[in-house]
């Protein structure tokens, strides 16, 4: 049997979650989402008959982007990259792409369009990651904007509304309203320990009343905000029917509905126009005899004042030494390749687990959603497909690729299925947010990070427990930050803030910084402590 | 400890030059995925570089394994005789990774790997393994006094293997994830085999003994 609570009970529950939200707002400013400056690695100018060598492993963003600053300043750079395409995760399939998952290759059938385009990895730039913008300046990408919110997209939940999607415009109105009503009645029964004055109180009850559109009377009565059920124009609107506050708190979709415009994923964001990998591109065009491709790295050998790296290519075996190597081969496969790095440094690659991302994406025949006025943005659902995105681009083309499924934290439903299945269960799933949906895509690709080849993960995942790194976690991270001789370790795997282009690049510089303040330090005998 | 500023850039093969210019032109034909090679820098995503094995994801060491046992279980992940339980999921990732091999494609994996220069591998577990010796008897029936396996049985070799490997092997044998399946008649024996290693102390006793060997 349910239990009634009362309303008062209800206001107190309330006042419990305002202050725990009251916690997490502090830690925002606190960094949690971490605002980023560019400050480009200032790094003299090599003598050109004596140049310093580098070995880069990996041809990532992070690779990239150290290859690129060490080769601007004179340094004699070779990048090693196991696949055969750069960019690491940032990924972009087109008509004809290969999606190299281990088991379960395909072939991107878009039609071969500009526009016909998937991000498999990131996706967007938030408009705080200023060393991506900054790279994209000068690096010649073209940027548009990215729409990430919109509330002409969909919240649909099977316990809510008997899994009727529902705009997210009605969700976050009636929302809204209900919530501005309750905030009114507590406001005028609170004991406050310093009482607003009369003008004060006018003022915030006007603010009250205007986000959630309440009546007079300070009540919910429902709002056009959410859309009309018909008029608007020649004929007076009428507002669609009100959605009791008990219908939506069935979802656990709230922070969906009406948190996306906040944090990194608030307003602005950008993408490059084209495809996030016109970033990679715009790098390769900066180093275009540099960088290796199908090179599989064998072993990694520390020596003194440089370092080894053995590869193969085509069956034959190579050898390379250089003063540094910077490497961005993710922890987990660098442990399965032959190194001599101190205990401590493999105990901390060992100790990072690998990320379960999953996307999917179809070509639509024709852009339905903009028959629904939907032009970019996601669509959410509790089901294991999450997300669905449209595209920003592309505007009243007649197709375009949809985001049929995104599953950040726990990819590994899908990843265990067969591709039939990957594709069959986007199909029945997207079709309950889209009627008809299953006639209108085609041509599904997949992506599961975990098993794509020369990754088998997504970003780096060291935090076991939610609240944060531990103490052991803390030293871990700094063990495998620091360099181990002439070696280190990039990528966002480095970083505190993974999966994100401005996290692979800033550990790039963090690292031609480290070895920049060595170099004028001199080098000192023993190892630093 | 050297200066920094000499350059030490030292190529053994000039070879290294002639790779940029087929580096770009990474084409595929739409659809035809038969034209990639088969090769082992597959296996070595995995399994490691020359296949030393990777404990971080789970892909145990290849090299120094007896070839018909590598076929064995090749054809096993193949017809999902492992590899099949969600539960699992380095198994899984084998089995999807070979689930459309040919024979022949078998037959050129295991002659390739075969050719692998066996490695030691660092062994990664702690136990007693003077008590392990004991307990290894039991095993020596089937793989060997000395660890060096029995074809005839079905009992691969256990010398120069994974320590952590043959750890998670044992408790899938003991939780039936692997030897229960009808077809894998050599997992049958294990099971009941790996089943009377009381604990994980047992199994880490017997293991430290096996890196004697």
């Amino acid at each position: 049997m349910k239990k009634i609570v009362s309303r008062r009970e209800l206001l107190g529950l309330i006042a419990k979650t305002g202050a725990s939200g009251a916690v997490l707002g502090a830690g925002n400013a606190l960094g949690i989402v971490p605002n980023t400056y560019v400050d480009i690695p200032q790094i003299p100018q090599a003598n050109p008959s004596d140049r310093p060598s580098v070995v880069i492993l990996g041809a990532g963003i992070s690779g990239l982007t150290a290859a690129y600053e060490m080769k601007k300043a004179g340094y004699h750079v070779v990048v090693l990259e196991a696949a055969g395409r750069a960019g690491g995760r940032s990924l972009t399939v087109r008509h004809g792409d290969l999606i190299d998952e281990v088991g379960n290759p395909q072939i991107c059938e878009f039609d071969d369009e500009p526009h016909m385009y998937f991000n498999c990895g990131p996706a967007r730039i938030p408009s705080s990651h200023r060393n991506v913008l900054h790279y994209c300046k000068e690096l010649g990408v073209e940027l548009e904007v990215f729409i990430n919110e919109n509330k002409e997209t969909y919240i649909q939940d099977d316990a809510m509304l008997d899994g009727k999607p529902i705009k997210n415009r009605e969700f976050t109105t009636n929302a809204r309203g209900f919530m501005a009503e309750i905030m009114a009645k507590n406001f005028t029964n609170a004991e406050l320990d310093e009482p607003f004055d009369e003008w004060e109180t006018e003022a915030l009850m006007r603010v009250i009343r205007n986000m959630g559109d309440l009546s007079e009377d300070m009540i919910y009565k429902g709002s056009t905000r959410g859309g009309y059920s018909h008029g608007g124009f020649l004929e007076h609107g009428h507002a669609l029917e009100t959605i009791a506050l008990r219908d939506l708190l069935k979802t656990g979709l709230f922070s969906m509905a009406l948190g996306q415009n906040e944090g990194e994923t608030g307003p602005i964001l950008f993408q490059p126009v084209g495809g996030m990998d016109q970033i990679v591109k715009g790098f390769l065009r900066q180093l275009p005899e540099e960088v290796f491709y199908n090179v599989m790295v064998t072993s990694v050998m520390l020596q003194d004042g440089g370092v080894e790296v053995v590869y193969e290519h085509k069956g034959m075996k190579y050898k390379i030494e250089a003063d540094y190597c910077f490497n961005s081969i993710p922890s987990h496969l660098m442990t399965g390749i032959e190194n001599n790095f101190p205990d401590d440094y493999r105990e901390a690659m060992h100790y990072i687990r690998r990320g379960e991302a999953y996307k999917s994406a179809f070509q639509a025949k024709e852009r339905f959603w903009e028959k629904d006025d939907i032009f970019g943005g996601i669509s959410w659902t509790n089901q294991p497909i999450e997300q669905i995105w449209y595209p920003p681009h592309g505007m009243y083309k007649e197709k375009g690729v949809i985001l049929s499924a995104y599953n950040y934290g726990g990819g590994m439903h899908f990843t265990q299925l067969t591709q039939e299945e990957r594709i069959e269960t986007a199909l029945r799933q997207g079709e309950k947010v889209h009627p008809n949906y299953r006639n209108l895509v085609e041509k599904g690709i997949t992506i599961a990070w975990h098993r794509m080849n020369h990754m088998l993960g997504c970003s780096a995942r060291w935090q076991k427990s939610r609240s944060g790194f531990t103490q052991e976690e803390e030293r871990l991270f700094q063990t495998l930050r620091k360099p181990a001789g002439n070696h280190y370790t990039i990528g966002d795997q480095i970083t505190k803030h993974t999966a994100w282009q401005e996290s692979a690049i800033l550990s790039a510089h963090w690292a031609i910084n480290d070895m920049l303040s060595r170099k004028a330090g001199g080098s000192m005998p023993g190892q630093r402590v | 400890m050297k200066k920094f500023a000499k350059s030490r850039f030292n190529f053994l093969s000039l070879a290294l030059l002639a790779l940029s210019a087929s580096a770009n032109a990474q084409q595929y034909d739409l659809l035809d995925l038969s034209a990639q090679p088969l090769n082992n820098e597959v296996c070595a995503t995995c399994h490691g570089g020359a296949g030393v094995g990777n404990a971080s994801v789970g892909g145990p060491s290849l090299a120094g394994l007896e070839p018909w046992y590598l076929r064995k279980q090749l054809e096993n992940f193949r017809a999902g005789i492992r590899g099949t339980q969600k539960e699992y999921i380095p198994g899984n990732e084998m089995q999807a990774s070979v689930a459309r091999l040919s024979d022949e494609e078998i037959s050129e994996l295991v002659d390739h790997i075969s050719n692998w220069e066996a490695v030691a591998p660092k062994p990664r577990i702690e136990g007693d393994a003077s008590k392990g010796q004991a307990l290894y008897a039991a095993c020596a029936a089937c793989h060997g006094a000395s660890g060096d396996g029995n074809e005839a049985l079905g009992a691969p070799g256990l010398a120069g293997r994974n320590d952590w490997y043959m750890f998670r092997q044992l408790k899938l044998f003991q939780s039936g994830f692997r030897g229960k399946h009808p077809e894998d008649t050599a997992g049958q024996l294990m099971r009941p085999a790996a089943q009377a290693l009381e604990n994980d102390e047992a199994i880490n006793d017997v293991l430290a003994y096996i890196n004697t060997l």
